[in-house]
């Protein structure tokens, strides 16, 4: 188990290495660089900055400089935000990001795994037609409609909470970005939960458990519950790095400063070791969910077993 | 300064958009390296009798789900549509209703339909349960907007201000973007400052002298002036200020804003060592500026953030860090309190600020909001008291709902359609430019494309009090009259719609509304001469690199000017200047210039001005076609400021009545 994870922690350094070589080459084949602007800098003093960011070096001198600087944890200075360093830009967006995730995926969890296992229950009546007609509302409805829909019923029109900002860990702040950003994955949760509990209850063990004269709720917690959380596991895995790091529409619409939107902007103004900062991240993340939920996988289920 | 940097947060189309679904969708068949697995998690068990039967309905089921889906969504829009009509309608007499709510568990129907429409399509996200909609909540967005205002001040003189974007540094020396000009002259103050109409005023200078040629300036400076520490702000701070301003090692990217003193450009190239810098102290309460040329623009220029005086010991002990709260010291009404990277500014009032007394905001708040549809719902919200744009598209709707909350005025910038003088078909061709010129129908573009928010441009310099802008003849022609002076122009430069003009129109991609508006000014070309234009959109930097290899032929050309002068606007035809991308070239249009520069007559310098303007408008080296317009919502409550070409609103001058929205 040990060795399994260590061997996968790392598989995970060349994944990375691939990543930052192809982002920090299209990065710099992309036309335009971080110091073009309308009003054209004067040569010489383009000069100085360019030196002063390493820039005016040949590409593989600055590869192996970045190289070098992020063994050392060290993303470099932002060109786009002057005086700030990628570090920092991270460090203050990052928990913003995880803060709201987090909030949103708990809240999926919570809503939709009751309705999942309800649905699976009472399956075939309308407590599973109902939700399970929602849920797919719920998948298709993309979030760039529901977060305006939220803020204007609930800041615009109500009055209840505010409509975006972000004045620290409030409450208040998190509620709307977090329920837009869960509302699909409510969806998703409610129905991987109704087919794999559906599935589980059909399995011979649980006919055996009920014919036992198991009382239905042992049944159903004891016996249903943790083989068929497995489909939901493998979910949740890519799910919650995807949550943490697809909120940029969320931060865009309720003006978040989480790094989604620090990133869109960074690879619009060419901010190359911002862009690829929150590449490397972003990869990282993955790469630990996935892991993470192998591993889950492996205690939840006694039968598999990593070599 | 520049115009329309990176595509504003309007394009949410130009945005990634969240690739969970796909993406999970993908993932779902998920491998997973299992050493032993018992058949019962892999195989497929034998369907009971129920499971037949759900699988038959299965299609049905998803059918049913898929048309409430469709359903819903249709009827959301429908809702929404609705809901606007009835604000519009219920507007006249202001309703009062107070935000009666149900609670949960109340009996309480849904009358309005659009509320319920709302309310299903939010608990169909399984939300938790929540008051239903009645139907005052229909009315909300009108009934928030019935703001009463008294003459009394707000006990709390706070404002939530939006920032479109956040500020690249806080540093006066680095600084260049419009944002963070804003917030720095909350900051600090220069030798000169900006009234609330936008003219410039004495600010830590208290009066000036120049000397016979006018390229000495001699600036005395105000005893009360203090450093948020308490020290005096002497003219050594500014010396030092400048200084690093032009220091190669500072790096600045506007030390060419410096040019007309003394020797900036030979200390920016690091041909001269930085105390060479023609500005001197003369004790501690006069400056001394040495110039190349009279520059009657001084003291406008001087309002600008990259001639802030600098405090030298917060600089020096702590290198880039000194911008952070902690540690900024600053000359000006507020001091830095908080900031959050792409989140927020706080500022505080600075109580060692000479002119304290008058200031009486107490907290600014700045928010980042980059979408201008996030900011207009912070502000309907009453999150937001004063935003620095809306929407285009939401303007007839904001207009019916907010009436005089929407502020329009004209802006010291010009948008414009630029040609490449230097290549085909263009060069030497000022009869095809005019003809190209002429046929646009900006009065509709302005009218119709734009939602009468910019004003129709006919020449490069917006309107300024003092100056009296050239302006060509054909502008004043009647439409028809117009056309066929364009058509005859252009059969003359030897085209006709058996051999049409071709060529490329390049703009840079920036969302729907801009799109529209390049669509219809290729189609007035179509129309109104026959020339064949086709549009070609590059992405911001790749088209700023175009453009700064003189690739495109004909294209998007945006400029703000730095100082209400005309000088800012003059400069970008000058041959060699670095800002001229499309290479014109005129002796007489540069002597003309030379001239204003060098002369001390400050109306033979707009006369001048006036020539050389009279000069681009016969060989069209450009097309203006709309200027800009401060765009801002403005609560009622909120006074102290006044509509000025150079759009800035001071917080300092800002107070906030005591109001109370029923």
């Amino acid at each position: 188990m040990i060795r399994y994870t260590l061997s996968r922690l790392a598989g995970a350094i060349p994944t990375l290495l691939i990543i930052i070589t192809l982002s920090f080459l299209l990065l710099h084949a992309a036309p335009g660089g971080p110091f073009d602007a309308q009003k054209q800098i004067p040569p010489a003093i383009k000069a100085n900055i360019e030196r002063m960011y390493h820039l005016d070096e040949p590409l593989y001198k600055q590869y192996a400089r970045y190289l070098w600087n992020i063994s050392s944890g060290d993303f470099g200075p932002s060109y786009q935000y002057r005086e700030t360093s990628v570090n920092e830009i991270i460090r203050e967006g990052f928990p913003i990001d995880a803060l709201i995730g987090g909030a949103a995926l708990l809240g999926a969890l919570l809503i939709g795994l009751p309705i999942g296992i309800i649905a699976a229950l009472r399956r075939n009546t309308y407590w599973d037609y109902l939700p399970m007609g929602l849920a797919m509302i719920g998948i298709s409805i993309p979030v760039f409609v529901v977060a305006p829909i939220l803020i204007l019923v609930f800041a615009v029109n109500l009055h209840w909470l505010p409509a975006g900002g972000w004045v620290g860990i409030s409450p208040s702040h998190i509620i709307l970005p977090a329920l837009a950003l869960a509302a699909p994955y409510v969806a998703y949760v409610a129905r991987l939960m109704r087919g794999s509990m559906v599935e589980v209850l059909n399995s011979p063990y649980i006919l055996m458990a009920r014919a036992k004269g198991v009382p239905e709720p042992l049944v159903i917690l004891r016996h249903a519950m943790k083989p068929a959380l497995m489909p939901l596991v493998s979910f949740l895995g890519p799910a919650t790095a995807g949550i943490i790091t697809g909120s940029i529409v969320i931060e865009t619409i309720f003006g978040l400063p989480g790094i989604g939107r620090a990133f869109v902007d960074g690879a619009l103004n060419r901010d190359y070791t911002l862009v690829l900062g929150v590449t490397i991240l972003y990869g990282a993340l993955i790469v630990f969910f996935n892991l993470l939920a192998d591993i889950s996988y492996s205690l939840l289920d006694p039968r598999v077993r990593y070599e | 300064m520049e115009k329309d940097g990176p595509p504003d947060g309007a394009g949410l189309n130009t945005r990634s958009f969240p690739r969970a679904a796909y993406h999970i969708s993908q993932r779902l068949p998920k491998p997973i390296q299992l050493v032993t697995l018992t058949p019962s998690v892999t195989q497929t068990l034998p369907p009971s009798k129920r499971e037949e039967g759900l699988r038959l309905r299965k299609p049905t089921l998803h059918f049913i789900s898929m048309a409430i889906g469709m359903a819903i969504k249709i009827a959301g829009r429908i809702a929404i549509r609705m809901k606007l009509l009835k604000v519009q309608q219920s507007r006249v007499p202001a309703i009062s209703a107070g935000r009666a709510r149900c609670r949960v568990g109340t009996n309480c129907r849904w009358r309005s339909s659009s509320g319920a429409v709302l309310l299903i399509t939010l608990s169909s996200l399984l939300l938790f349960p929540f008051g239903c909609a009645n139907p005052e909540n229909v009315t909300h967005v009108a009934a928030a907007q019935t703001i009463q205002v008294s003459s009394g001040l707000a006990p709390d003189q706070v404002i939530n201000r939006q920032l479109e974007t956040d500020p690249r540094t806080l540093d006066p020396s680095l600084s260049q973007d419009v944002v963070g000009f804003i917030v720095l002259q909350d900051l600090f103050e220069g030798l000169t400052t900006v009234s609330p109409d936008g003219s410039t005023i004495p600010g830590v200078a208290t009066s000036w002298e120049t000397s016979a040629d006018g390229k000495t300036w001699t600036f005395h400076l105000r005893k009360d002036a203090r450093w948020s520490n308490g020290e005096p702000v002497s003219a050594d701070d500014f010396v030092y200020a400048w200084r690093r301003e032009v220091d190669p090692a500072t790096a600045s990217e506007y030390s060419q804003a410096l040019a007309p003193i003394e020797n900036a450009m030979e200390i920016a190239d690091g041909k001269m060592p930085v105390d060479k810098l023609g500005v001197e102290s003369m004790g501690s309460q006069t400056l001394v500026v040495h110039l190349h040329a009279p520059t009657a623009y001084l003291p406008a220029l001087l309002t600008n953030a990259y001639l802030f005086p600098l405090y030298a010991p917060a600089v020096k002990q702590w290198g880039d860090a000194w911008t952070q709260p902690a540690h900024m010291v600053s000359n000006g009404p507020f001091v830095l309190s908080d900031r959050v990277l792409n989140g927020h500014i706080t500022l505080l009032k600075n109580s060692h600020f000479w002119d304290a007394a008058h200031v009486r905001l107490t907290r600014v708040n700045y928010q980042v909001v980059e979408d201008n549809t996030a900011a207009m719902n912070q502000y309907l919200a009453g999150d937001l008291d004063l935003t620095d744009r809306f929407p285009g598209s939401d303007k007839d709707r904001l207009v019916q709902m907010l009436g005089s909350q929407l502020v329009l005025f004209p802006n010291f910038a010009t948008a414009m359609f630029s040609f490449n003088v230097a290549k085909q078909p263009f060069i030497n061709n000022p009869k095809l430019r005019v003809a190209l010129s002429a046929a646009l129908d900006r009065d509709i573009l302005s009218k119709y494309v734009l939602r009468g928010i910019e004003p129709p441009a006919y020449n490069v310099m917006p309107p300024l009090t003092g100056y009296d802008p050239a302006i060509p003849d054909w502008a004043k022609m009647t439409p028809d009259a117009r056309h066929a002076y364009a058509r005859s122009l252009y059969q003359q430069a030897g085209y006709s719609d058996s051999n049409p003009l071709e060529t490329v129109l390049t703009v840079m991609t920036q969302g729907p509304e801009q799109r529209r508006f390049m669509e219809a000014v290729v189609a007035m070309w179509q129309v109104n001469l026959g020339a064949k234009v086709q549009l070609y959109f590059e992405e911001w930097k790749v088209f700023l690199q175009a453009k700064q290899q003189k690739q495109p032929l004909l294209y998007w050309d945006a400029w703000s000017g730095d100082y209400p002068d005309p000088f800012t606007f003059m400069q970008l035809f000058e041959t060699g200047n670095g800002m001229n991308s499309g290479s014109y070239h005129n002796a007489q249009y540069d002597a003309l210039i030379e001239e204003a520069s060098n002369t001390n007559d400050a109306a033979r310098r707009l006369q001048l001005f006036r020539q050389a303007e009279g000069i681009l408008n016969e060989d069209a080296p450009t097309i203006p076609v709309y200027f800009y317009a401060g765009t801002h919502l403005i609560k009622p409550y909120v006074k102290g400021w006044q509509p000025n070409v150079m759009d800035q609103i001071l917080s300092r001058y800002i107070y906030i009545l005591a109001h109370q929205e029923s």
